[in-house]
């Protein structure tokens, strides 16, 4: 019962079922109050006419009088004399005959003569004639309509007709309502997972009600994050572009100056800071589109082959810059596969992959392990460098956070961003990332992302 | 071809920049002509387009971040018309441009801010690789491949296949070894002229180029196959 459709579909079906079902009781129970009194009718007058033929025609009078007897519709009368014979000598049918018996042990001790004088005690009622013979009046259970349903013979089909077209009613009411919600949803999935141009009006928008407004507003704010998202791109290229041209010019005219007055020792310096300068602009550059992820799409990663290649890519960098031994390994205890933003995910992991490179002691390994675990996803990046203080590990994902160790280390420079950047990455792609200390030194960060 | 060698040879090969910071321009100019090589520079791709169609140029270094007229959609057009050697600046970080730049036909790419050392090297690199060009004038051949070395051309089932000299390189060093990984490494070398770079995706995108561009050929007899950390290889048969 998870869905709006079954469950509108349901309510709706169960409380029509339940209001025919009510209708048709209480209708059930009218009609056969009002057809027990038209029978009571039907049947004091006929024993009044009985009466009255009894009284002017003795017990001839009265069995001429059966004979003719306007047959009611439903019911037959039987007129059972004092020695408990039916005066046209038909059977009884035996649940009169048994009823006639259990009322003969009651038949009243006064007897009065005059005919008009009747007992009423439906359906036996006794007529007494002038000689004093005792004549008991029978009446036959309705022989038709014996059930409610019988009486109709459509009844049932009428019954199953109901249900279908209440069903259909129903079914078709539910989805004019559930319909638009899902359209309303997969639009809004699809936004979430980056697809801006995803619009909902050409299948709501037009309808006249609230849910047709609903999906018109949807599209105005789809309309205004697409923009936004577009503009926060366009800004970020112009940032990009306009900061770095200077750099550029700058590395030009850094060559050119060498080239005429030849190598100083103040221009390594240049060089090593309008380098720093360049990854900080990337870096700052690549936290910002962090926020939005509009670069891309969500879809299915292989966590295990993003890893092994992030891997791959620092190990190349550790022999080409030459980081004293350090070594970076991979274990795979499953390949999980997630749903996210491969290029996010890998600029995380290849961040924190980096900073335990960057705080290993020469010669170890830096281990990084991909796991499930109660359903997540989990990267654990482990190193065996000093590990951080208890107190600075919450800030340790704060933008240009340095652990005063880090800082006053300079031969191992950081921008500062790049566990920023990392744990905007795996927020943006719904996971968590935690850093605590080893036992026995070294740093442990663990990311958990949604298993697919 | 002949004539680039000869111009690489003389030390004035002709190299087209079309960048839209004047400055920049200028001041490579500068560096370029102790390095023997003849720069003009283009401010916008349009500009860009009409020179490279009026004049020859050995080599061509494309922004990709122009106004009007993108560094790739000026790529696209020299293209359509030309196998010359284009090296694509882009901006760090911006990996899709670089990855595209690379799949639309590019040689080489070189993230900005850069070394102009590092540039004049990797303009170099790319000129002397087609210096090597006819020295050899075996055939290399795999099944219905067929790599001509001192014409430059690649035939797949007698029909010609279309490959930018990186792409050539790239599949004349799988042909001499068929079935054998050659490193990321040594293509790089080999087809680039340069060590390979960490988060280097070069070869990789030219490899995916060649590939798609053997598939679509028909009937090629050969796949090249991925060795995972290691290398790349052509394995006979489909």
């Amino acid at each position: 019962m998870r869905s709006l459709l079954v469950r509108i579909f349901v309510s709706f079906w169960l409380i029509i079922g339940i209001t025919i079902g009510v209708a048709a009781i209480a209708g059930y129970y009218y009609a056969e109050r009002v057809r027990n009194e038209m029978e009571s009718f039907e049947f004091d007058d006929a024993v009044l006419d009985a009466s009255a033929a009894l009284s002017s025609g003795g017990r001839e009078g009265l069995t001429d009088w059966l004979r003719k007897a306007p047959a009611s519709r439903n019911v037959t009368i039987y007129i059972v004399d004092g020695n408990g014979r039916e005066l046209l000598g038909r059977d009884l049918p035996r649940y009169l005959s048994r009823k006639l018996h259990r009322h003969e042990s009651h038949i009243p001790r006064r007897v009065r003569t005059d005919p008009s004088n009747l007992r009423r005690a439906r359906p036996l009622s006794q007529l007494v004639s002038g000689t004093g013979d005792v004549y008991t009046v029978l009446l036959s259970r309705p022989h038709r309509s014996q059930g409610y349903w019988e009486g109709a013979p459509a009844g049932s089909l009428l019954l199953v007709l109901a249900l279908i077209v209440s069903g259909a009613v129903s079914y078709l009411l539910a989805r004019a309502i559930s319909n638009p919600v899902r359209d309303l949803r997969s639009a809004t999935v699809a936004l979430a997972e980056g697809k801006m141009d995803s619009r909902v009006s050409p299948s709501v928008g037009k309808r006249r009600d609230e849910l047709g407004m609903l999906a018109r507003d949807f599209d105005v704010m789809a309309e205004k994050l697409q923009h936004a998202a577009a503009q926060q791109t366009e800004l970020s290229r112009n940032i990009s572009h306009e900061l770095r041209s200077p750099l550029a010019r700058l590395k030009v005219a850094m060559e050119l100056a060498k080239r005429k007055t030849g190598e100083l020792p103040e221009f390594d310096r240049i060089d090593e800071e309008t380098e720093r300068l360049d990854r900080l602009i990337g870096q700052i550059l690549s936290y910002t589109r962090m926020e939005s992820g509009s670069a891309s799409e969500l879809a299915p990663v292989d966590l295990a082959d993003l890893v092994q290649e992030v891997v791959e890519n620092v190990n190349f960098e550790c022999r080409a810059e030459g980081y004293d031994g350090v070594n970076v390994e991979t274990r795979l205890d499953a390949t999980p596969t997630v749903s996210g933003f491969a290029e996010a995910l890998t600029s995380a992991i290849e961040n924190i992959v980096r900073n335990a490179v960057r705080h290993s002691p020469p010669n170890e390994k830096v281990l990084v392990r991909v796991a499930e675990e109660n359903g997540a996803a989990l990267v654990e990046i482990t190193d065996k460098g000093k590990g951080v203080p208890e107190g600075e590990l919450d800030r340790l994902f704060e933008p240009f956070f340095r652990t005063r160790s880090a800082a006053a280390d300079s031969s191992k420079p950081g921008t500062g961003l790049g566990l920023a950047i990392a744990a905007r990455a795996i927020k943006l792609n719904g996971g968590k990332v935690v850093a605590s200390n080893r036992e026995g030194g070294g740093l442990r960060v663990v990311i958990s992302l949604r298993n697919e | 071809m002949q004539q680039l060698e000869k111009k690489v040879k003389d030390g004035d090969a002709r190299v087209l920049l079309v960048d839209d910071d004047r400055q920049l321009g200028s001041m490579l100019g500068d560096y370029f002509a102790g390095e023997r090589l003849d720069l003009s520079v283009s401010t916008s791709g349009e500009e860009g387009l009409q020179k490279f169609a009026g004049e020859a140029f050995d080599l061509l270094i494309l922004d990709i971040m122009l106004p009007g007229l993108s560094g790739l959609e000026v790529l696209q057009r020299v293209r359509r018309s030309s196998d010359v050697p284009v090296i694509m600046l882009t901006a760090r970080g911006d990996d899709i441009d670089r990855i595209i730049g690379l799949e639309f036909g590019a040689d080489d790419y070189l993230p900005k801010p850069f070394n102009p050392r590092e540039l004049v090297a990797r303009i170099k690199a790319i000129l002397r690789r087609s210096q090597r060009n006819g020295t050899d004038s075996t055939r290399l051949e795999l099944g219905t491949i067929l790599l001509d070395q001192r014409t430059h051309r690649v035939t797949v089932g007698g029909e010609e296949l279309r490959l930018t000299g990186t792409e050539f390189e790239i599949l004349r060093c799988l042909l001499e070894t068929p079935g054998k990984v050659v490193s990321k490494e040594q293509l790089s070398e080999r087809a680039l002229g340069r060590r390979l770079l960490p988060y280097d995706r070069s070869i990789d995108t030219h490899i995916s180029n060649l590939r798609g561009k053997l598939e679509r050929s028909g009937s090629p007899d050969a796949t090249i196959q991925n060795q995972r950390g290691v290398g790349y290889l052509l394995i006979p048969g489909t």
